[in-house]
C-alpha cells in the first residue's frame, strides 16, 4: 500500500477552485519532486495535505499510511508522521525555538505511547542536529523564526524534520533563498532522511536542489493538475527548455 | 455637566487630612464641584465608573492587622509596606542605610507639602484630576520612602495593597517616593484582593527623581474580580534621571491606572512597559502622559493588552513635547490581542509636539491570534488549545521579558501559564 495516495483531489479557497483533480501515489522509500510555474497550486496542495482551515476539499480522497487524511486534524496528521516544511516559515516571536522543538517531539512521542523525552537526552540530540545544520545554539533560544534570515528559516525547517523523523516530509521550496553552502547543508539533511521507511516530496523550481537530492519521480503541476510525470530526466528537460514545450506536449 | 459628589462621599470627607492645611482646604472646596468623573468626560468615555458612583463606600473602621497576602512574590528580602484596605500597617524597623521610611502621618510639613504637590499640578479643568483632588482631600494614610543621595537600595521596597478585607470600604492613600542624586531603588506594588468584599482604592504615588538617580517602579495587579481601583502615579525626573515603569494588570472589576511622567532634565529617560489581561467582565484601563519638558530626553513605551470573554482593555498614551525640548526621541507601541467576539480593546496614541527636532514614532495594532502561526504550530503536532496558549503566552512574554527582576519574570511566566490553563482556549478559529 502506498504511503500517500491522492485520488482526484479538488480543492478551493474562498469558492475559487485551485486544485482540479490531482492524482498522486507515493511509496515509502521514494523521493518525488513537484515542479510547476508560479501559481499552479503547489503550495495549495501542501496546505491541503497539512489540513489548513479555509482550504476546502470538494472532491477526492487522500490516504496517508492507512488513515483517511481528510478526517484528521492538522496536529493529528503531524503526530501520525507528516511534516510540512513551509515555503514561508512563520515567525513566532515569544515562543522559543527550543520550546517548540520539545513540544513537537513530545506530542509525537505521546501519540506513539512513549514517555516525554528527558531533558538531557533531548538537549544532546538537538545540539548535535543544530551543529549538523551549521547553525548556532543561540538559535534555539530565539523566538521561532523570529528575525531569522530566509536561509536560516529554511535550515530551521530541516532541523525540525531531522528531529521529528517524519514518515512523509513535504518540503515546499525549502531550497529557495539558500546560498550555495546552505543548499549543501539542507540537501545533506534531506539525504539523511532518505530511507526505506520514508517518503519525501520536494516542491522546487530548480534543478540545482535535484543535483544534490536525486528524485525518483518528477511531476509537473499546472493549473491545479499534474500534467506530466517522469523520472529525473524530466527535471533536466524543464531546466533546459522551460515549461512551454512540455505544456504544449501535454495539451 | 458633571454631577457633584455623591452624598456618601460628601459625608465621608474628613475634618483633618494628611495634606498641609491650605492644600487640604482647597482640595475640599474643589471636590464639591469636581465630583467624580463620568462617562461624559472624554477621558472616561470607555471606562464606566458607575460601580464607584453607586458604591456607597465608607472609610475603613479599623481592620485586623493579621491579614497576609495569599500570593508570595519571589522577591529577595523585600521591605514590606503593608496597607490593608488602605490603612498603613507601619514601617519595618530594618530599613538599610540610605533608606528612610516614614508613615505619612508622622512626616514633617515640608515632606507632606511635597507629597501633595505633584508635577504637573492637578487642575480643576481636568476631569482626570478630580480623583487626585479627592485623594488630597481624603488622604490620611500613606508612607514616605526617602532614598539618600548616592544610596543604592538593593532590597525591593514592596507596597502591599491588600484590598477588600472589610465590606464596601474605600481608601485614599498617598505615597511619596524621593530619590536623592544618583540614588537607586526599586518599588514594587503588590496589589491583591484579600477578601471578596467590594472595595475601592483611590491611591496616589508621587515620585521625585533627582539628577542621575534611577527608580524602577513595578505594579502588579495580581487578581481580583471585585476590586475597583483608581491609581495615579506621578514621576518627575531631573537631569539624567531614569524612571522605569512596569505595569502588569491581570484582573479586577475596574482598574484605572494613570501615569504622569514629567521628563524635566536633559539626559533623562523613561520606560513605560505594560501588560493588561482583562477577562470575564473586567475593565483594565491605563492612561499614560509623558511630558518632555527638557531637551535631549528620551522615552520608550510599550503596552500590550489581551482581552478574553467580555473583557475590556483600554490604553491611552499621550506624549507631549514642549516647545524648547529639542532632540527628543519618543517611541510608543501598543499591541493588542482580542480572543473573543465579546472582548473589546481601545488603544489610542496621542502626540502633541511643539518642538521641531524630534524623532517620535507610535503604532497601535489590534488583532486576533495569527492564523498562520497557529497552523504552523499545529503542523508540528501541537494541539489547537495548546497552540493558542503558546501564542498568547508568547505575546505576553515579550512584555514580561522586559521586567528587570529575573525571579519575578520567571514567576510571572508561570503564573501566566496557570492563568491560561484556566481559560478555555479551544475556542473556534475562523479565518
Ligand atoms: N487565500 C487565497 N485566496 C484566493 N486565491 C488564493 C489564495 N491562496 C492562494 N490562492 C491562489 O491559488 C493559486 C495557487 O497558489 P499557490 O500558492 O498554491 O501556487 P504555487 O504553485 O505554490 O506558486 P509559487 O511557485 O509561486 O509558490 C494562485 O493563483 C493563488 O493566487
Ligand atoms: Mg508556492
Amino acid at each position: 500500500m502506498a504511503l500517500l495516495e491522492i485520488k482526484n483531489l479538488h480543492a478551493e479557497i474562498d469558492g475559487k477552485e485551485i486544485l482540479k483533480g490531482i492524482n498522486l501515489s507515493i511509496n515509502a522509500g521514494e523521493v518525488h519532486a513537484i515542479m510547476g510555474p508560479n501559481g499552479s497550486g503547489k503550495s495549495t496542495l501542501c496546505h491541503v495535505l497539512g489540513g489548513r482551515d479555509g482550504y476546502e476539499v470538494t472532491q477526492g480522497t487522500i490516504t496517508f499510511d492507512g488513515h483517511d487524511l481528510l478526517e484528521m486534524e492538522t496536529e493529528e496528521r503531524a503526530v501520525a508522521g507528516m511534516l510540512l516544511g513551509f515555503q514561508h516559515p512563520v515567525e513566532i516571536p515569544g515562543v522559543k525555538n527550543i520550546y517548540l522543538l520539545k513540544e513537537a517531539l513530545n506530542a509525537k512521542r505521546e501519540a506513539q505511547g512513549l514517555d516525554e523525552i528527558d531533558t538531557f537526552t533531548f538537549m544532546k540530540q538537538v545540539r548535535e542536529l543544530v551543529a549538523s545544520m551549521d547553525m548556532d545554539d543561540a538559535f534555539l533560544h530565539r523566538g521561532v523564526n523570529a528575525g531569522f534570515s530566509g536561509g536560516e528559516k529554511k535550515r530551521n525547517e530541516i532541523l525540525q524534520m531531522l528531529l521529528l523523523e517524519p514518515k512523509l516530509a513535504l518540503l515546499d521550496e525549502t531550497d529557495s533563498g539558500l546560498d550555495i553552502d546552505a543548499l549543501k547543508v539542507v540537501s545533506e539533511g534531506i539525504n539523511r532522511m532518505r530511507g526505506e521507511e520514508r517518503g519525501i516530496i520536494l516542491v522546487t523550481h530548480y534543478q540545482r536542489l535535484l543535483n544534490y537530492v536525486e528524485p525518483d519521480f518528477v511531476h509537473v503541476l499546472y493549473k491545479g493538475k499534474i500534467i506530466k510525470s517522469g523520472d529525473k530526466t524530466l527535471a533536466h528537460r524543464l531546466e533546459a527548455e522551460g515549461y512551454q514545450e512540455i505544456l504544449e506536449e501535454a495539451s | 455637566m458633571r454631577q457633584g459628589l455623591p452624598d456618601w462621599l460628601k459625608t465621608a470627607l474628613p475634618q483633618t487630612a494628611a495634606a498641609p492645611a491650605t492644600i487640604a482646604r482647597t482640595a475640599r472646596e474643589q471636590v464639591e464641584t469636581l465630583g467624580l468623573p463620568g462617562l461624559r468626560d472624554e477621558e472616561w468615555r470607555w471606562t464606566n465608573i458607575r460601580a464607584i458612583q453607586r458604591g456607597n463606600f465608607s472609610a475603613p473602621a479599623g481592620v485586623g492587622a493579621d491579614i497576609e497576602p495569599a500570593i508570595r512574590l519571589p522577591l529577595d528580602n523585600p521591605l514590606r509596606l503593608r496597607f490593608i484596605d488602605g490603612v498603613f500597617q507601619g514601617v519595618p524597623n530594618d530599613a538599610p542605610e540610605g533608606l528612610t521610611l516614614t508613615a505619612l502621618a508622622d512626616a514633617d510639613e515640608a515632606t507632606r507639602q511635597a507629597a501633595f504637590s505633584p508635577k504637573p499640578a492637578p487642575s480643576v479643568e481636568n476631569p482626570n484630576d478630580a480623583l487626585v483632588t479627592l485623594n488630597t482631600a481624603m488622604a490620611r494614610e500613606g508612607v514616605v520612602i526617602d532614598v539618600a543621595a548616592n544610596a543604592t537600595i538593593e532590597r525591593p521596597i514592596v507596597i502591599e495593597w491588600l484590598d477588600g478585607a472589610t465590606e464596601s470600604v474605600m481608601s485614599h492613600p498617598r505615597v511619596l517616593v524621593r530619590l536623592g542624586q544618583s540614588a537607586k531603588a526599586t518599588v514594587v506594588e503588590h496589589i491583591e484582593t484579600v477578601g471578596d468584599q467590594p472595595a475601592w482604592r483611590n491611591s496616589v504615588i508621587v515620585s521625585t527623581i533627582a539628577a542621575n538617580a534611577a527608580l524602577t517602579h513595578i505594579a502588579l495587579g495580581l487578581d481580583g474580580a471585585s476590586r475597583l481601583a483608581t491609581e495615579r502615579s506621578f514621576a518627575s525626573l531631573e537631569r539624567d534621571a531614569r524612571y522605569h515603569s512596569y505595569n502588569v494588570q491581570l484582573g479586577g472589576q475596574m482598574i484605572r491606572r494613570e501615569y504622569d511622567i514629567h521628563v524635566g532634565g536633559s539626559g533623562a529617560h523613561t520606560d513605560l512597559i505594560g501588560l493588561m489581561m482583562p477577562r470575564g467582565k473586567q475593565v483594565l484601563d491605563t492612561h499614560t502622559r509623558i511630558t518632555h519638558a527638557a531637551a535631549d530626553t528620551t522615552s520608550n513605551e510599550h503596552y500590550r493588552t489581551i482581552a478574553d470573554d467580555a473583557g475590556r482593555g483600554i490604553f491611552k498614551g499621550r506624549i507631549l513635547i514642549e516647545e524648547d525640548a529639542q532632540r527628543i526621541e519618543a517611541y510608543q507601541s501598543s499591541n493588542n490581542l482580542i480572543l473573543s467576539d465579546n472582548a473589546e480593546i481601545d488603544a489610542k496614541p496621542e502626540l502633541e509636539i511643539y518642538a521641531d527636532d524630534v524623532s517620535c514614532s507610535h503604532g497601535a495594532t489590534i488583532g486576533r491570534l495569527d492564523q498562520e502561526a497557529l497552523f504552523y504550530l499545529r503542523t508540528r503536532g501541537v494541539p489547537l488549545a495548546e497552540a493558542r496558549g503558546l501564542l498568547i503566552a508568547g505575546f505576553a512574554q515579550e512584555v514580561i521579558d522586559e521586567i528587570p527582576l529575573v525571579e519575578l519574570r520567571d514567576w510571572l511566566s508561570i503564573r501566566l501559564e496557570e492563568r491560561l490553563g484556566e481559560q478555555d482556549l479551544a475556542g473556534h478559529e475562523t479565518e
